[in-house]
Protein backbone atom coordinates (compact mmCIF):
# COMPACT_ATOMS: atom_id res chain seq x y z
CA UNK A 1 0.00 0.00 0.00
CA UNK A 2 1.43 3.37 -1.04
CA UNK A 3 0.89 6.07 1.55
CA UNK A 4 1.02 9.56 0.04
CA UNK A 5 1.26 12.17 2.81
CA UNK A 6 0.60 14.98 0.33
CA UNK A 7 -2.86 13.50 -0.30
CA UNK A 8 -3.61 13.56 3.42
CA UNK A 9 -2.24 17.09 3.77
CA UNK A 10 -4.35 18.40 0.89
CA UNK A 11 -7.39 16.60 2.30
CA UNK A 12 -6.84 18.36 5.61
CA UNK A 13 -6.35 21.77 3.96
CA UNK A 14 -9.83 21.45 2.46
CA UNK A 15 -12.19 18.46 2.57
CA UNK A 16 -12.00 16.41 -0.64
CA UNK A 17 -8.98 18.26 -2.04
CA UNK A 18 -6.72 15.23 -1.59
CA UNK A 19 -8.92 13.15 -3.89
CA UNK A 20 -9.33 15.95 -6.42
CA UNK A 21 -5.57 16.55 -6.61
CA UNK A 22 -5.04 12.83 -7.25
CA UNK A 23 -7.46 12.87 -10.16
CA UNK A 24 -10.37 11.31 -8.27
CA UNK A 25 -12.42 14.43 -8.83
CA UNK A 26 -15.96 13.09 -8.50
CA UNK A 27 -15.16 11.07 -5.40
CA UNK A 28 -13.52 14.15 -3.89
CA UNK A 29 -16.54 16.32 -4.68
CA UNK A 30 -18.90 13.84 -3.02
CA UNK A 31 -16.64 13.72 0.07
CA UNK A 32 -16.44 17.52 0.08
CA UNK A 33 -20.23 17.79 -0.14
CA UNK A 34 -20.73 15.43 2.80
CA UNK A 35 -18.17 17.04 5.11
CA UNK A 36 -19.13 20.60 4.20
CA UNK A 37 -22.84 19.84 4.65
CA UNK A 38 -22.10 18.80 8.23
CA UNK A 39 -19.75 21.73 8.87
CA UNK A 40 -22.04 24.43 7.43
CA UNK A 41 -25.12 22.90 9.10
CA UNK A 42 -23.28 23.01 12.43
CA UNK A 43 -22.36 26.67 12.02
CA UNK A 44 -25.90 27.55 10.91
CA UNK A 45 -27.51 25.79 13.86
CA UNK A 46 -25.03 26.70 16.60
CA UNK A 47 -23.51 29.90 15.26
CA UNK A 48 -19.81 30.68 15.52
CA UNK A 49 -19.89 29.86 19.23
CA UNK A 50 -20.04 26.13 18.50
CA UNK A 51 -16.38 26.13 17.40
CA UNK A 52 -14.33 27.24 20.38
CA UNK A 53 -10.79 25.96 20.86
CA UNK A 54 -10.44 27.43 24.37
CA UNK A 55 -13.77 26.72 26.08
CA UNK A 56 -14.58 23.49 24.22
CA UNK A 57 -11.04 22.24 23.67
CA UNK A 58 -11.91 18.52 23.73
CA UNK A 59 -14.60 19.00 21.08
CA UNK A 60 -12.19 21.14 19.08
CA UNK A 61 -9.71 18.25 18.84
CA UNK A 62 -12.25 16.44 16.68
CA UNK A 63 -13.47 19.58 14.93
CA UNK A 64 -9.89 20.41 13.89
CA UNK A 65 -10.04 17.41 11.55
CA UNK A 66 -11.95 19.67 9.16
CA UNK A 67 -8.75 21.66 8.67
CA UNK A 68 -8.17 25.40 8.48
CA UNK A 69 -11.90 26.15 8.20
CA UNK A 70 -12.33 24.96 11.80
CA UNK A 71 -9.45 27.16 12.98
CA UNK A 72 -10.88 30.08 10.99
CA UNK A 73 -14.27 29.61 12.67
CA UNK A 74 -12.61 29.50 16.09
CA UNK A 75 -10.60 32.64 15.38
CA UNK A 76 -13.76 34.36 14.13
CA UNK A 77 -15.47 33.33 17.36
CA UNK A 78 -12.66 34.99 19.34
CA UNK A 79 -12.53 38.08 17.14
CA UNK A 80 -16.25 38.71 16.81
CA UNK A 81 -18.18 37.14 19.68
CA UNK A 82 -15.75 37.01 22.59
CA UNK A 83 -14.42 40.48 21.92
CA UNK A 84 -17.94 41.90 21.76
CA UNK A 85 -17.49 43.24 18.21
CA UNK A 86 -20.94 41.91 17.43
CA UNK A 87 -23.80 41.29 19.81
CA UNK A 88 -23.70 42.59 23.35
CA UNK A 89 -21.55 41.52 26.29
CA UNK A 90 -23.57 40.83 29.42
CA UNK A 91 -22.49 39.95 32.95
CA UNK A 92 -23.13 36.35 33.93
CA UNK A 93 -24.49 35.48 37.38
CA UNK A 94 -21.66 34.70 39.77
CA UNK A 95 -21.18 34.13 43.51
CA UNK A 96 -20.39 37.16 45.66
CA UNK A 97 -16.75 38.29 45.52
CA UNK A 98 -16.14 36.13 42.43
CA UNK A 99 -14.60 37.81 39.41
CA UNK A 100 -17.12 39.08 36.86
CA UNK A 101 -17.73 36.82 33.89
CA UNK A 102 -18.99 38.27 30.61
CA UNK A 103 -20.73 36.43 27.80
CA UNK A 104 -21.97 37.51 24.40
CA UNK A 105 -25.71 37.56 23.78
CA UNK A 106 -24.99 35.59 20.59
CA UNK A 107 -23.67 32.67 22.61
CA UNK A 108 -25.43 29.40 21.80
CA UNK A 109 -27.36 27.57 24.50
CA UNK A 110 -29.02 24.19 24.93
CA UNK A 111 -29.90 22.27 21.74
CA UNK A 112 -28.52 24.92 19.40
CA UNK A 113 -25.06 24.72 20.94
CA UNK A 114 -25.13 20.96 21.43
CA UNK A 115 -26.13 20.12 17.86
CA UNK A 116 -23.94 22.79 16.29
CA UNK A 117 -20.93 21.48 18.19
CA UNK A 118 -21.80 17.88 17.34
CA UNK A 119 -22.31 18.52 13.62
CA UNK A 120 -18.96 20.32 13.25
CA UNK A 121 -17.32 17.56 15.32
CA UNK A 122 -18.76 14.90 12.99
CA UNK A 123 -17.47 16.88 9.99
CA UNK A 124 -13.97 16.81 11.49
CA UNK A 125 -14.03 13.09 12.28
CA UNK A 126 -15.35 12.14 8.84
CA UNK A 127 -12.78 14.36 7.15
CA UNK A 128 -10.02 12.44 8.96
CA UNK A 129 -11.40 9.27 7.34
CA UNK A 130 -11.61 11.04 3.97
CA UNK A 131 -8.06 12.41 4.10
CA UNK A 132 -6.65 8.99 5.12
CA UNK A 133 -8.47 7.49 2.14
CA UNK A 134 -6.99 10.18 -0.12
CA UNK A 135 -3.54 9.19 1.10
CA UNK A 136 -3.86 5.54 0.14
CA UNK A 137 -6.28 5.52 -2.81
CA UNK A 138 -4.96 4.81 -6.29
CA UNK A 139 -4.75 8.09 -8.28
CA UNK A 140 -7.13 8.53 -11.19
CA UNK A 141 -9.28 5.57 -10.16
CA UNK A 142 -12.59 7.41 -10.62
CA UNK A 143 -13.38 5.68 -13.91
CA UNK A 144 -15.18 2.45 -14.63
CA UNK A 145 -12.22 0.33 -13.44
CA UNK A 146 -12.11 2.00 -10.06
CA UNK A 147 -11.91 -0.32 -7.08
CA UNK A 148 -11.02 0.32 -3.50
CA UNK A 149 -7.54 1.24 -2.46
CA UNK A 150 -3.97 0.62 -3.42
CA UNK A 151 -3.10 -2.93 -2.42
CA UNK A 152 -6.69 -4.14 -2.47
CA UNK A 153 -6.57 -7.49 -4.31
CA UNK A 154 -9.92 -6.69 -5.95
CA UNK A 155 -8.35 -3.72 -7.74
CA UNK A 156 -6.93 -4.56 -11.15
CA UNK A 157 -4.08 -2.23 -12.11
CA UNK A 158 -4.33 -0.74 -15.57
CA UNK A 159 -2.96 -2.95 -18.31
CA UNK A 160 -3.55 -6.19 -16.41
CA UNK A 161 -5.96 -8.73 -17.90
CA UNK B 1 -41.22 34.05 12.43
CA UNK B 2 -40.13 37.32 14.00
CA UNK B 3 -37.07 35.69 15.49
CA UNK B 4 -36.20 34.22 12.09
CA UNK B 5 -36.25 37.68 10.48
CA UNK B 6 -33.88 38.98 13.16
CA UNK B 7 -31.49 36.02 12.82
CA UNK B 8 -27.93 36.63 11.60
CA UNK B 9 -26.83 33.29 10.10
CA UNK B 10 -23.44 31.94 11.23
CA UNK B 11 -23.10 34.58 13.95
CA UNK B 12 -26.13 33.73 16.04
CA UNK B 13 -27.50 30.27 16.82
CA UNK B 14 -30.53 29.36 14.73
CA UNK B 15 -33.77 30.57 16.34
CA UNK B 16 -36.07 28.27 18.31
CA UNK B 17 -33.93 25.18 17.75
CA UNK B 18 -35.48 23.61 20.85
CA UNK B 19 -38.75 23.12 18.98
CA UNK B 20 -37.33 21.48 15.83
CA UNK B 21 -33.96 20.01 16.89
CA UNK B 22 -35.09 16.47 16.07
CA UNK B 23 -35.22 17.39 12.37
CA UNK B 24 -31.44 17.81 12.45
CA UNK B 25 -31.18 14.03 12.06
CA UNK B 26 -31.78 14.65 8.33
CA UNK B 27 -28.69 16.80 7.50
CA UNK B 28 -26.68 14.71 9.95
CA UNK B 29 -27.62 11.45 8.23
CA UNK B 30 -27.14 12.89 4.72
CA UNK B 31 -23.70 14.32 5.59
CA UNK B 32 -22.45 11.15 7.26
CA UNK B 33 -23.77 8.96 4.44
CA UNK B 34 -22.27 11.13 1.68
CA UNK B 35 -18.83 11.35 3.28
CA UNK B 36 -18.77 7.67 4.22
CA UNK B 37 -19.97 6.25 0.90
CA UNK B 38 -17.65 8.56 -1.04
CA UNK B 39 -14.70 6.59 0.36
CA UNK B 40 -16.32 3.16 0.69
CA UNK B 41 -18.18 2.71 -2.61
CA UNK B 42 -16.44 0.48 -5.15
CA UNK B 43 -17.48 2.74 -8.01
CA UNK B 44 -18.17 6.46 -8.13
CA UNK B 45 -21.42 5.92 -10.01
CA UNK B 46 -22.83 3.99 -7.04
CA UNK B 47 -22.16 6.74 -4.48
CA UNK B 48 -25.48 8.67 -4.79
CA UNK B 49 -27.62 5.54 -4.55
CA UNK B 50 -25.59 4.07 -1.68
CA UNK B 51 -25.65 7.42 0.15
CA UNK B 52 -29.43 7.58 -0.20
CA UNK B 53 -29.82 4.03 1.11
CA UNK B 54 -27.48 4.72 4.04
CA UNK B 55 -29.33 7.96 4.86
CA UNK B 56 -32.63 6.09 5.04
CA UNK B 57 -31.02 3.34 7.12
CA UNK B 58 -29.67 5.84 9.66
CA UNK B 59 -33.00 7.66 9.93
CA UNK B 60 -34.93 4.37 10.21
CA UNK B 61 -32.54 3.14 12.92
CA UNK B 62 -32.87 6.35 14.94
CA UNK B 63 -36.68 6.32 14.60
CA UNK B 64 -36.67 2.65 15.67
CA UNK B 65 -34.56 3.42 18.74
CA UNK B 66 -36.87 6.34 19.58
CA UNK B 67 -39.96 4.09 19.36
CA UNK B 68 -38.25 1.41 21.44
CA UNK B 69 -37.25 3.87 24.16
CA UNK B 70 -40.75 5.40 24.15
CA UNK B 71 -42.30 1.98 24.68
CA UNK B 72 -39.78 1.18 27.41
CA UNK B 73 -40.31 4.40 29.35
CA UNK B 74 -44.01 5.04 28.75
CA UNK B 75 -45.42 1.49 28.59
CA UNK B 76 -43.10 -1.11 30.13
CA UNK B 77 -41.67 0.77 33.10
CA UNK B 78 -45.10 2.00 34.38
CA UNK B 79 -46.20 -1.66 34.42
CA UNK B 80 -43.56 -2.54 37.00
CA UNK B 81 -44.80 -2.79 40.61
CA UNK B 82 -44.24 0.33 42.65
CA UNK B 83 -42.13 -1.49 45.22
Amino acid sequence: MNFRPIGALLGWLFPGLGHIAAGNTRRGLYAMAGVMLLFVSGLLVGGLDCVDRTEDSLWFIGQAGSGPIAFAASFANDALLKSGSVGEMITMPAPPNAPKVFANTYKGLAHANEFGTLLVFLAGLLNVCVLLDAAVREPKSDGTTSGRRTGDPRVKPEGMP
Amino acid sequence: MTSLLAWTPFLQPAPEVDSWWWLLIIPTAVGIALAYTSIRSRTVAAIPREALVMTLQIIAAVVGIAIGLYLLVMVLLPMLPAE
